[in-house]
């Protein structure tokens, strides 16, 4: 969350300054450096209205979290990811450092949590809409069966699917 | 013995507010005898009929912050009432600063005025008579200004603001013997079973009656000059074809689609700047043109006042909502009124002008379907929550499972979505679940999808459409 909030502040903090520099080259009629810093303050605008919508989603992901975990491991097609940073496993998605990963959030045609798993050491969790699947895999470091239960039971009740536990 | 009372009390409201409401169409708002009586004393009439058009507008939009009881609301209608009498004693002399300073009081107040009758609609009338309140009240002050209208053309304007302002007198005696507690149990009833508010379902209603008004305001500006050499005709017939459309729309069957028959209105505005550019300005041109043109704002009026009327029962300052909704009316004459001076000041032909309308009309035409379908749709989902409401624990529950969705809910989905049947906002909904309002956003967004619906009026009209209500 809080990564991605630093790197939204950053872009207005990016847009503003550029906006300002162009008002500034107005006042002394520098038409080309006028036009390439317009050009530099709309990326940056586009950049900052794309990461706003990040933080908005993280935010929905962090409001309704269900798990913190230690570490995690993403499989995509032909890549595969480690990161152990900030991790929040929510009933929208999951969020990795600065990468979110949603579901959930854009009803029947968006991205949807297919499957859970839980076994001793690790959470797999699959997910993801008819164009591409996703697999992740989290160390989950809990030791209490009371607590993968509640666990299983929150990710029930928010996403309708239930978790396959083994080994415990 | 109760509805005795209740008819007796309905007809005095009406009758009070016919008579107020004739004073306010023959004088203050564009009347005729306004327009007269400048015309008599050779002053510019624009900025005088703008002044009072805006105070007007700025009494219908704040009268519900002063207004904030039944009681409060018969002193605010016998004193604006009195205020409009006084200072329509100016314009028996010669022209002044005080014939503007007496427009702008006068607009204000008889537009808080106005607005506090919205307390006794509710009151004294009946939930599905209110259409017919409406329509008497519309019926009975044209008839009142048609009187006004010819005495104040073919006799004196001064014979006119003298009628106009007995009109007036009387109003205020109706309105005395007004019983100032409502009588009605109704009122009680439904104060606990408003659902979310109205502010939605009255803002549309409110653009609704903005884009429709223009032509109005328009039809003001330029169509009526065009006849003025028939004064004799205009005097008299100018609203015949309006009481004629309402006489109608207020006798039709409750089960008949009023709704249609404003697409027969919209076609009837068409014609009549049709026809206003094709024809002569022959008195049996006017003939063509007014009655094509009045009866279509018979048509409107009556839908949106009769809307307004069933409003009423889920606002908690019924003249709040009434002036809001009247006021959205007169800003859509307001604005057909500017776009008519200038169109008149530039001195564009007869032909242009029509083109404008015309496009007016195609802008509103465009509209009117998906407005019509979202007002429609709202109204009908307060009348289905408050069903919802009389109905068992096991029978709500039972409405989410019997609907088929795309994809079965989540128990939490399930949670958002009987609350959101119980008439919760967001913001309540989030309050009772202990999640962000943008989590409840979420998953109400999450089952409209489920449901293949767009709004929440349409996810609670596919829900309850077809339970039985008892």
């Amino acid at each position: 969350m809080k990564p991605i909030r630093e790197k939204r502040n950053l872009y207005a903090l990016l847009f503003l300054v550029s906006i300002c520099m162009v008002v500034w080259l107005a006042t002394t009629f520098m038409s080309e450096a006028i036009l390439a810093l317009g050009a530099i303050s709309l990326i940056f605008l586009l950049l900052l209205v794309r990461q706003n919508r990040l933080l908005y989603d993280a935010m929905l992901i962090w409001d309704n979290r269900i798990l913190e975990v230690a570490s995690v491991i993403i499989s995509k097609p032909r890549r595969i990811k480690r990161n152990t940073e900030g991790i929040v496993v929510s009933a929208f998605g999951l969020i990795v450092g600065t990468e979110i990963y949603r579901w959930g959030l854009d009803g029947i045609q968006g991205a949807r949590l297919h499957a859970v798993q839980i076994d001793r050491e690790r959470i797999y969790l699959t997910f993801g809409d008819e164009a591409q699947t996703m697999r992740v895999e989290l160390l989950h470091g809990i030791t209490k069966k009371e607590k993968v239960l509640e666990a299983a039971q929150k990710l029930h009740h928010e996403t309708g699917v239930t978790a396959d536990i083994a080994g415990w | 013995m109760n509805g005795f009372k209740n008819l007796n009390a309905r007809r005095l409201s009406v009758a009070a507010f016919s008579f107020s409401f004739a004073y306010l169409l023959s004088f203050l708002f564009e009347g005729q005898v306004l327009y007269s009586l400048l015309d008599l004393h050779g002053e510019d009439a624009d900025r005088y009929i703008l002044a009072a058009i805006i105070a007007h507008f700025a009494g219908l939009l704040t009268c519900g912050l002063l207004v904030r009881s039944q009681t409060a609301a018969k002193s605010m209608m016998l004193g604006s009432m009195g205020i409009c009498l006084a200072t329509a004693i100016p314009f028996f002399f010669d022209p002044s600063f005080l014939w503007m300073v007496g427009l702008i009081v006068s607009g204000y107040f008889s537009g808080c005025a106005v607005a506090s009758w919205g307390y006794f609609l509710k009151s004294f009338t009946h939930k599905n008579e209110r259409i017919k309140s409406c329509a008497d009240v519309l019926i009975y002050s044209n008839l009142l200004m048609i009187v006004v209208n010819i005495v104040a053309m073919n006799r004196s304007p001064y014979f006119g603001l003298s009628l106009s302002m007995l009109c007036l007198v009387i109003g205020i005696v109706f309105t005395w013997m007004l019983p100032a507690k409502g009588t009605n149990q109704q009122e009680k009833t439904l104060k606990n079973k408003t659902h979310g508010g109205i502010k939605n379902p009255l803002l549309l209603l409110c653009l609704f009656v903005f884009i429709i008004t223009i032509n109005s305001g328009l039809m003001y500006q330029v169509i009526n000059p065009a006849f003025e050499h028939q004064t004799g005709l205009v005097s008299w017939y100018w609203a015949v074809p309006y009481i004629v459309a309402l006489a109608i729309m207020r006798n039709l069957p409750m089960k008949a689609k009023r709704s249609r028959i404003l697409y027969i209105g919209m076609a009837m505005i068409m014609g009549a700047f049709i026809s206003f550019m094709l024809l002569d300005r022959k008195a049996s041109d006017y003939l063509i043109v007014d009655t094509l043109m009045l009866g279509a704002c018979g048509i409107f009026d009556l839908f949106w006042w009769s809307i307004l009327g069933e409003m009423q029962d889920y606002s908690h300052n019924p003249a709040t909502t009434f002036g809001i909704g009247l006021s959205a009316n007169v800003f859509g004459v307001l604005c057909g009124s500017i776009l008519g001076m200038v169109v008149t000041s530039v001195g564009l032909p007869g032909a242009d002008v029509a083109v404008i309308a015309l496009t007016v009309v195609c802008v509103t035409l465009v509209m009117l379907p998906p407005l019509n379908r979202q007002l429609v749709l709202l109204l009908k989902s307060h009348v289905y929550l408050t069903a919802y409401d009389n109905m068992s624990q096991s029978q709500q529950t039972d409405i989410v499972y019997q609907i088929k969705t795309l994809d079965p809910l989540t128990v939490r989905e399930q949670e958002v979505l009987q609350l959101i049947l119980s008439g919760k906002s967001n913001r309540e909904i989030a309050e009772a679940l202990f999640i962000s309002e943008s989590t409840v956003k979420t998953h109400t967004r999450n089952i409209f999808s489920k449901y293949d619906v767009s709004s929440r009026a349409e996810l609670i009209s596919t829900l309850l459409k077809n339970q039985k209500i008892e």
